[in-house]
Parts: C-alpha cells; sequence; structure tokens
C-alpha cells in the first residue's frame, strides 16, 4: 500500500483539524468517561496521521512508529484509564476550578491564538500541511489548561496525554518524527507512567478514598 | 570490552530487580547487593576507561562516555553503593514497625535497582533523544519508591512528582524535538542527528531562532527534575516523603543527571548562539533558586524538608557556577557536585536514623541528639555545618571558587548575592543544626545506639569531605580538570 505525498499531506492537516476539535470537547466535558473516549479518538486520528506520513515517504520507522501510537494511545491507555473510572466512584468533574463553559471559551480562544501565533512555514514544516504545526501547539496549551483547572486525578491524566498528543503532533510537523529508537522509546515510557498513574489512582482509591485531588493538601512549606 | 562493560551496568541490575521481586528478608538483601555490585564494578570500570581515554565509545557509537559523563557514572555507582549499604537496616526497620508490609521488602530492593539502573542509564547515550528516555525512566521509577508506604502524604508526593516531573520532562521532550528539527536541516534524516557530539560540531550552522526555543523548553523541562525555582514544587515532598536511602539518591545523584541533560544542550547552545544566551538564563534561575530556597530552609519545621530545600539551594548554585563559566567557576562547580552529593547521603542516612529512632521528623521533636543518638546526632549536626561550607569543609573551597569564578568572569553583582544567600543559609543551618544537638530533649524520649558498621557509613563521606576541603589527590586534580575542559566547551 502506498499513498503519495500530497495525500498524505491531506490527510495530516484532515486529522490535525480532528484532533483539535478533540481537545476542545475534551476541555468542554464534565464527564471524564466521555473525556476518555475523546482522547482515544485523537490518539487514533494521531496515529492515522503517522501512518500516512510514514506510508506516503516509505519510512518503515514512522510506520512502526504509527502502529506503536494506535497500540498505547489509542488503545491501551484509554483501556486502562477506563478501568480505573469504573472502579471510582466519581465519574463526573463536579467543580472543576474552571467550569465547562468557560474551558470551552479558553480552548477556542487557545486554538486561534495558536493559528495566529504559529506559521507552520516559518518553522519550516517538512510536509504542506499548514494545520499541523498549530494544531500541535493548540493541543501543548489546551492540555496543560485540563490538568491545571481539574480536581480529579483521572481529568488531570487526560490532561496530560492531549498535552503528549500535541508533542507527538509537533515532531510529525517538524520532521518526519524522531528516529525508530526514541520513538519506542517515548512509547514504552509513556506507557509506564500511565501503568504507575493507574497504581496510585488505585491506591489513592483505597487509602484516600477517592481520586479528588483536594485530599492531597497535607504538604506545605 | 566496553560493549560488555555497558551491559553488565544496565543489565545486572534491571535482572537483579527482577529476582528480588518476589523475595524477603536476608535474601532480597542478597540479590540485591549482588546485582549492585556487579553493575558498581562495571560502572567504575567504564568511567576508568572513558576518563583513561579521554572518550569512550561502544556500539558504533549508540554509546558515547566521556569526562563528565564519566564523572557522573562514578558519583552515581559510589551513592548508589552507599544508599544500598543503608539499605537493610533501614527495611528492616520499616518492616519491623509496619510502614512497610513484607511484600513490601522485595518490591523496595527491585524499585531500587530499577532507579539506579536508569540513573547510570543517563550518561551513557549519545542520542539526545535517549537521554530523555533514560531521564524519564528515572521520574517513573522513583514515583513508584516516593509512594511504597502508602501513607497519605506519601501518596500525595509520589501522585504530585509524578504529574509534575511528567509535565516537566514533556517540555523538555519538545525541547530536543525543536534541536532536532533544527539539526536535520543540516545532516538531513540521518540517525545521528540527535547525538550531542554531532550537534555540538554543527552548532554554529543550526538555525538559532529553533535553537533558542529548544534550550528555552529544555531548560524548564529538565529544570524540574533539577528543582530550579519556579519548577521546584514537587522536590521538597517528594525528598522528604522517599524512604531515606532513596532521598540520598534523589537528592545526590538524580537532580545531577537532570543537570546533566541540562548542560548537554547548554554546550550546544554556547555553540550555535554564542556563550551569553543560555549562560545568562542559566544565571537568572541559578540566583532566583538560591534566594527562594533560603526562607524555606529557615523557617522550616521538618528535618527531611530542610534537607530537600537546602538541595535546591545547592542546584541554584551550581546552576549559577555553570552559568558563570570559566575555569575556575566550572571547577568549583565539578567539585561541588560531588561533595554535595557525598554530604547529602550521609545527612538523609543520618536524618534516616533519627527519624526512624524518634517516631517524627518533626524538628521541634528531634532536639538533645548528643545525649539520645550520639552518632547519627553527631554525623547529622557535623554533616549541617560542613554542608554550610565551614572550612575545613571542601565546600567552601568550591563555594569560594564559584563566587570568585563569576566575579572574574563580570558577573560581580550575582556573584555578591550568591555569596550573602550562602551565609544566611550557613546561619539557617547552624541554627537548626545547634538545636538538634544541643537542645532539651523532649521527655520520654529513648537512648538510640547506632551500630558501628552505620557509623562508618555516616562518618566516611563526610571525612572525604573534610579532607578535600584541605587537598586534592593528583589523579582526582586530573580528572576534574578533563570534565571541566568538556563543560567548558570548546572555549573553556
Amino acid at each position: 500500500m502506498s499513498i503519495d505525498l500530497v495525500t498524505a499531506a491531506r490527510l495530516l492537516d484532515a486529522c490535525s483539524a480532528g484532533i483539535v476539535v478533540m481537545g476542545v470537547l475534551i476541555a468542554a466535558t464534565r464527564s471524564i468517561g466521555r473525556a476518555i473516549w475523546l482522547l482515544a479518538v485523537q490518539g487514533a486520528l494521531l496515529a492515522v496521521a503517522a501512518l500516512a506520513i510514514g506510508l506516503a515517504t516509505g519510512t518503515t520507522h514512522i510506520v512502526v512508529g504509527g502502529l506503536a501510537t494506535m497500540a498505547t494511545k489509542a488503545i491501551a491507555v484509554p483501556l486502562i484509564l477506563g478501568r480505573v473510572l469504573r472502579q471510582s466512584p466519581v465519574r463526573v468533574e463536579r467543580h472543576p476550578f474552571l467550569g465547562p463553559r468557560a474551558s470551552l471559551v479558553v480552548a477556542i480562544v487557545i486554538v486561534f491564538a495558536a493559528a495566529a501565533a504559529v506559521d507552520g512555514a516559518a518553522f519550516g514544516g517538512r510536509l504542506d500541511a499548514p494545520n499541523a504545526l498549530p494544531t500541535a501547539v493548540a493541543e501543548v496549551l489546551t492540555g496543560l489548561l485540563i490538568a491545571m483547572t481539574r480536581r480529579k486525578g483521572l481529568s488531570i491524566v487526560v490532561g496530560l496525554l492531549v498535552f503528549e498528543n500535541g508533542i507527538a503532533l509537533t515532531a510529525f510537523s517538524l520532521t518526519y518524527g524522531m528516529p525508530l529508537t526514541i520513538e519506542l522509546g517515548i512509547a514504552f515510557d509513556l506507557l509506564l507512567a500511565v501503568v504507575v498513574v493507574w497504581v496510585y489512582a488505585r491506591r489513592m482509591l483505597t487509602v484516600l478514598g477517592s481520586l479528588s485531588t483536594d485530599h492531597l493538601r497535607n504538604l506545605r512549606g | 570490552m566496553n560493549e560488555l562493560l555497558v551491559v553488565a551496568v544496565l543489565a545486572a541490575p534491571l535482572a537483579g530487580g527482577l529476582a528480588a521481586w518476589g523475595r524477603r528478608g536476608r535474601s532480597a538483601e542478597l540479590v540485591a547487593t549482588g546485582a549492585l555490585g556487579v553493575a558498581a564494578v562495571a560502572a567504575l570500570a567504564l568511567g576508568g576507561l572513558a576518563f583513561a581515554d579521554g572518550r569512550l565509545r561502544a556500539f558504533g557509537g549508540l554509546v558515547v562516555v566521556d569526562a563528565l559523563g564519566a564523572a557522573l557514572l562514578v558519583l552515581t555507582t559510589i551513592v548508589a553503593a552507599l544508599a544500598m549499604a543503608a539499605s537493610p537496616r533501614y527495611v528492616r526497620h520499616e518492616v519491623a514497625s509496619g510502614a512497610f508490609r513484607a511484600r513490601d521488602e522485595g518490591r523496595y530492593y527491585a524499585l531500587l535497582l530499577w532507579f539506579v539502573a536508569s540513573l547510570l542509564a543517563v550518561p551513557l547515550f549519545d542520542n539526545l533523544g535517549l537521554l530523555w528516555v533514560a531521564i524519564e525512566a528515572t521520574t517513573i521509577v522513583s514515583a513508584m519508591l516516593v509512594g511504597i508506604t502508602r501513607s497519605p502524604e506519601a501518596i500525595e508526593a509520589a501522585w504530585k512528582y509524578l504529574i509534575l516531573g511528567t509535565v516537566g520532562v514533556g517540555f523538555a521532550l519538545l525541547g530536543t524535538l525543536l534541536a532536532y528539527a533544527s539539526s536535520v536541516r543540516v545532516l538531513g534524516e540521518s540517525s545521528d542527528a540527535l547525538n550531542w557530539t554531532r550537534l555540538v560540531s554543527i552548532a554554529p550552522s543550526l538555525d538559532p531562532n529553533l535553537l533558542r526555543l529548544a534550550f528555552i523548553f529544555t531548560l524548564a523541562g529538565y529544570g524540574t527534575k533539577v528543582g530550579l525555582v519556579p519548577f521546584h514544587t514537587w522536590l521538597p515532598d517528594a525528598h522528604s516523603q522517599a524512604p531515606s536511602p532513596v532521598s540520598a539518591l534523589l537528592s545526590g545523584v538524580s537532580l545531577v543527571g537532570a543537570l546533566y541533560a541540562l548542560v548537554r544542550f547548554h554546550l550546544v547552545a554556547v555553540g550555535g548562539l554564542g556563550p551569553a544566551f543560555s549562560s545568562t538564563l542559566l544565571v537568572v534561575f541559578g540566583l532566583l533558586s538560591l534566594a527562594v530556597a533560603l526562607p524555606f530552609m529557615v523557617r522550616q519545621e521538618d528535618l527531611k524538608r530542610l534537607l530537600a530545600y537546602s538541595s535546591i539551594e545547592h542546584m541554584g548554585l551550581v546552576t549559577l557556577g555553570i552559568g558563570f563559566g570559566g575555569p575556575l567557576a566550572l571547577l568549583g562547580v565539578i567539585l561541588h557536585i560531588g561533595l554535595h552529593a557525598l554530604i547529602k547521603t550521609s545527612l538523609f542516612l543520618s536524618a534516616g536514623e533519627l527519624v526512624q529512632q524518634y517516631g517524627s521528623r518533626r524538628l521541634s521533636r528531634i532536639r538533645g541528639t548528643l545525649v539520645r543518638a550520639p552518632v547519627a546526632g553527631g554525623t547529622l549536626g557535623v554533616g549541617l555545618i560542613l554542608l554550610g561550607g565551614l572550612p575545613p569543609s571542601g565546600i567552601f573551597v568550591t563555594e569560594f571558587a564559584i563566587i570568585v569564578g563569576g566575579v572574574v568572569r563580570g558577573y560581580a553583582l550575582a556573584a555578591a548575592a550568591a555569596a550573602s544567600l550562602l551565609a544566611l543559609a550557613f546561619i539557617a543551618l547552624a541554627f537548626h543544626g545547634t538545636r538538634l544537638l544541643w537542645g532539651r530533649p523532649v521527655s520520654g524520649d529513648v537512648a538510640v545506639r547506632t551500630g558501628r558498621g552505620m557509623a562508618l557509613r555516616l562518618a566516611v563521606p563526610l571525612l572525604v569531605v573534610a579532607i578535600l576541603g584541605l587537598w586534592t589527590p593528583g589523579p582526582l586534580a586530573t580528572a576534574l580538570d578533563a570534565v571541566r575542559s568538556v563543560l567548558g566547551g570548546s572555549g573553556g
């Protein structure tokens, strides 16, 4: 199977648009379960973009990287998060520091600001996909927004993963990803990090009885 | 030969960890000690070879260790050995007091070995991407160690460490990516486009805008792991909640590993942008860390948090010194990192003894230790004084070198500010130290006996620090100078 470079670039552009929409929707939802679903879709879009570029340029390491992305970000990580969610008594982000409507507005502002501020051509993007780099920057910021304004541990982790997706997209839009060893190393680290988060989420549930970070206020000064 | 050593350094602790996981008591201790012993011998041999050759290569250039990397390897090995030696006593006490469950014993040794493996991996790779992978691995594994007791505080500390560490290191990945983007344009998609050996040599032809952004992101990213203010908020929690031997590794070498990564980017930035840009940033963040850590040390109520804030202070000083540059300050920086690691290791282990025996971390509870716990109290008191930089502590010499080096390089104002902050920090340490040693003991405390072996382990690092303040052996001076010439870049 092969795709030509123009189609691949267009696919990357289209996936970027989808990734932005997912980011905004994640920022605007209260339901943690829905956020995990949206995150899985975002991961899948990222993987599709990577696979398209890899097949178009005939670069094996990007194809492998795309498959690894699919396996971890679209499947394994959402499954783990979903498992934690099923064990948790709280499924909804009830009192975030920034409500869903305000988050929606801020997320949209971030998207426009990123589009205005980042001109892909100025960084000499490798593919003719003008959406990709602004999207990447927007996702990095949206991820931080989500991680900083939520109280529930799981929502914070979802924010971090959106942030990670932004970084991965930066890699695809600036260069054709990273060399394979590094891609695999990063994917492995990510999976490991989520597993450790899982372990701690379970401990928080058993010891503190909740996943709310409001209980984490003992260490000061 | 080199290949074999590299494999031994990484595989021995990884395999040893797997073997130790399900074990308990003596058998877990033996497996862990054996695995660490093999890794230590291999790491020291690698370090020695690297120092002898100037630059050691293995696996076709995947692994490159220069004098700077070799120094980090040796330092990591020494601190890991000290932490391992102190672990059995610490763990047995935690099991007896109920803080560890029985199966946590094997897990502790397994995680400790994996933590050491990840720390030893940091200076091995030529590739900045793999360096990132190693640093991220240190965060993940040590977060498991920080929360091993499952107390609410430990879980809180581990959670914060994990989240902030991941965000921070994420920024470092972004910086690494930007560096790659800048070098791909010069080198094409070659596999060595992220190797620091290559990047330094082609630095002048890299895109300055990308390089500037890359350094800013790595400064924020690895700066989080170094504990630079304002990215430091996880550090006092994690370092105070971790088991004490792990605290020693965290403060003594984990911070330095991240600093090593930052220095690699700094050297590329200096090559591509000239010394002004990244050096100024390092001076600013170093000074800020020194200044912010101080008030938290003065009014600190928790013994291990006091030590943690002091680590922020010392990392700030070291970062400042790297920003100053110049042979004098850099020589001071290198020796300072080593001495700080030795003192902090001894201090955290002494603190661990005291905290276990007094059943409290509070400085208002741990008093009059000269009567109640003369050995651990004594080493803690002496360690605090040495850490403050009272002669003959080697810290006095290194701090002096960094300050004077700064003045020589034209940073007189920053150097003066740093000198005053260091003097105030000394007063804070002396204040806490005297109350700890001579303060009136709280009634009801029992006398504590620390065995002779443990006493030796606590005292020897301090003795080394004091001796190095008076006399530097020839081979050490040669090694320090080799590291200095790497740190100084081409112009140093």
